[in-house]
């Protein structure tokens, strides 16, 4: 088993938080280790260079590893889960096919046990957390507008917003009649060139990548900076375990190398970002006879209280051209009319509306993220010349409280092609985000016929929108109903440290990258000054 | 492609009854037939679904002489009773009939679309001037403090 040097810290996973914490530790001149499982994207590998882009999202470019099954893929046990998880591995993580979507938790968010009574308080707060959001953006790379109510006052933004165009500017029409909150969504795609990269072209599909490097995937933000401070980054490197040294503390990992060597790395602490599934099915693999049912698992919570997003979409149908083919597809304007907690809503917390980009020819055959498909036959060109173009979906997303019963597990036979077993994800929506999910469809059905549509279709759960993955290693200050302390680190094991989505008490109702860096952030300043 | 060759002038005839030619755009048999076979081609259990679907349009159709001697309306007639017959056929040939036919250049130019890579291209917006905020800003905080 080839053995490398130790480092200061290994990091597992190049994505959202796992380049952020390696730029910051490497910044401040730690020795940094990063072990990826999946690979550096080349741009010009992109869709977008071919006539064929759109296929590519149903194969190869699917966000669900099940379908994609790339040899650096794992496969996940969803058959239990009304929503199945979706995931990319490379350098950049899921961040090379998010829709760049980079609103913040709002203060109630991280108060929740305290305004709301329900589910548990984050041991940290916005206030903490502030400068961090700040220097992530500019890390990152932000469009949009200061001045959105529905927040405190935030720094100015990297570039100006992306632009509403014709889809965006009769939608707010909607809005403004209703009297409601909207706002230009923040989103991490440049309009202007910013910090050595190239404003974005409007192409479109930024779930396929983004050949412009406009958007913020970590591969083009976080990683060059990463490595021009010194951080070492090894791809194609699947870790298996982590492995415990003298006084019960994380001393490295084994992982197996491209070539499929096994091999061991290391480091006087591990830090884990492998996402909100990767991350507890890691330590639950990393099984010893001082934790024999996963590392820092005393409690039982590795893995549990596992939190989606969960979709709700209602699309309209207008009279005329919207242009919906152009500009970034996830972004556009956000919506937090429904925000914050109203008991007479019949739920607790809320949702925000997210008003996206229009479908692609081959979207529109098969009616989108809500799924209902032109017809076949003599009626189908009329059908859909009738749909094409001229639609909006507005998307609702609710959320998710923390149930003790949503869960990853190892799965008894699944395996990726390492042996390495997979995770199998157990999710029952709750009553409350039902409910949450249904008053948000009646509301942008409401704000869709303000804006002129003649009608409307619902897909009341979207299936394919685990976009996050979260909740499953908890942060919290009772070793009992927590797996990470305030600080990140691991109850059980002081040396091992969790910063992706698995950290997240409460979910909030809005996309959580932002979140999750911001967190990672914080969380690596605190391991620079232990060292200090 | 073997199991699919025998079938091949049958899979043109379905293909246009699926999306047939109308209002200057061809039928599905002219611009998506190609990706069908090659989507087939790379799949051998996709290939075996085809088949055994297109054996069943086949044995529905003997009856009339054959499904291209159908009128449309027999066609249609037919397609739906496999529909509900072979459910799992009928959504994977319809989704890899659109797919071809609506990823093809000639269809996506009819969608008045430029049908050459999006990148380096990307799209010119028409509406980019800023939007009036005033209004929602005038709200004042709507978030709780905490």
């Amino acid at each position: 088993m080839p053995a490398d040097d130790r480092t200061d810290v290994l990091v597992i996973g190049a994505g959202a938080a796992g380049a952020a914490v390696a730029w910051r530790l490497a910044s401040a001149g730690i020795g940094v280790v990063c072990l990826e499982q999946g690979d550096w994207v080349d741009a010009r590998a992109y869709p977008h260079w071919g006539v064929d882009w759109e296929l590519h999202r149903q194969t190869d470019w699917c966000a669900q590893p099940n379908v994609r099954r790339l040899s650096q893929d794992y496969p996940v046990n969803d058959a239990a889960s009304p929503i199945a998880p979706l995931m990319y591995n490379a350098v950049g993580g899921s961040t090379i096919h998010w829709s760049a979507h980079f609103p913040r938790f709002r203060p109630s968010d991280f108060r929740v046990r305290s305004l709301d009574g329900v589910a548990d308080d984050w041991p940290i707060d916005y206030a903490t957390l502030e400068p961090y959001f700040d220097l992530n953006d500019r890390m990152m790379g932000v469009a949009g507008v200061i001045g959105d109510p529905a927040y405190p006052p935030k720094s100015p933004r990297q570039t100006p917003p992306i632009p509403l165009d014709t889809l965006g500017a009769t939608m707010v029409r909607g809005f403004e009649r209703l009297g409601w909150h909207w706002w230009p969504s923040d989103s991490a795609i440049l309009t202007r060139d910013y910090d050595g990269r190239r404003a974005c072209n409007n192409c479109g599909p930024c779930d396929l990548g983004c050949p412009t490097g406009a958007k913020a995937s970590t591969d083009v933000t976080y990683w060059p900076k990463a490595l021009a401070a010194g951080a070492r980054l090894l791809t194609r490197c699947r870790v298996r375990e982590i492995t415990l040294g003298p006084g019960a503390l994380a001393d490295g990992a084994i992982y197996y190398d491209r070539e499929g060597r096994e091999c061991r790395q290391k480091a006087r602490a591990v830090v884990l970002a492998a996402n909100g599934i990767g991350t507890p099915r890691l330590l639950l693999t990393s099984r010893s006879p001082r934790f024999p049912d996963g590392l820092a698992n005393e409690n039982g919570l590795v893995g549990r209280h596992l939190m989606f997003h969960p979709y709700a979409l209602v699309r309209g149908l207008f009279d005329r051209p919207l242009g919906g083919h152009r500009g970034p597809i996830g972004c556009a304007i956000i919506s937090q009319e429904f925000y914050e907690t109203e008991l007479s809503r019949g739920f607790v917390r809320g949702y925000s509306f997210q008003v996206s980009r229009g479908l692609s020819p081959i979207a529109s055959a098969h009616g989108g993220l809500v799924g209902d498909r032109v017809p076949w036959g003599r009626e189908h060109r009329r059908a859909y010349a009738d749909r094409f173009d001229r639609t909006i979906t507005v998307a609702i997303i609710g959320e998710d409280l923390p149930e003790a019963g949503n869960r990853v597990e190892l799965d008894p036979a699944l395996t990726d092609d390492s042996g390495i077993p997979a995770p199998r994800v157990t999710y029952t929506l709750s009553e409350n985000s039902r409910r949450m999910l249904d008053h948000g469809i009646a509301r942008a059905r409401e704000a869709l016929e303000a804006a002129g549509a003649s009608g409307v279709a619902v897909n009341p759960l979207l299936r394919a929108g685990g976009w996050h993955l979260m909740g499953t290693a908890r942060m919290g200050r009772d070793p009992a109903s927590s797996v990470i302390d305030a600080e990140g680190r691991c109850h059980d094991v002081p040396n091992l440290y969790v910063v992706d989505g698995s950290t997240m008490v409460t979910c909030a109702g809005v996309n959580p990258t932002s979140t999750i860096q911001a967190v990672a952030l914080y969380i690596a300043d605190g391991i620079i000054r232990r060292r200090a | 492609m073997t199991r699919l060759a025998g079938h091949r002038d049958l899979l043109a005839q379905v293909l246009d009854t699926l999306v047939p030619p109308s209002g200057g755009f061809p039928g599905a048999a002219a611009v998506a037939l190609d990706h069908v076979l090659t989507v087939a081609g790379g799949s051998a259990a996709l290939e075996a679904l085809l088949a055994r679907g297109l054996q069943a349009i086949e044995d529905d159709a003997r009856a009339a002489g054959g499904f291209g001697r159908v009128d449309t309306d027999g066609r249609e007639r037919i397609l739906q009773t496999v529909e509900r017959s072979h459910p799992e056929f009928f959504e994977a040939l319809v989704r890899h009939v659109y797919d071809g036919y609506y990823a093809h250049p000639t269809i996506v130019e009819r969608l008045g679309l430029d049908p050459t890579p999006l990148h380096p291209r990307g799209h010119r917006l028409d509406v980019t001037e800023p939007p009036d905020l005033t209004r929602v800003a005038a709200r004042g905080p709507l978030y709780r403090r905490a």
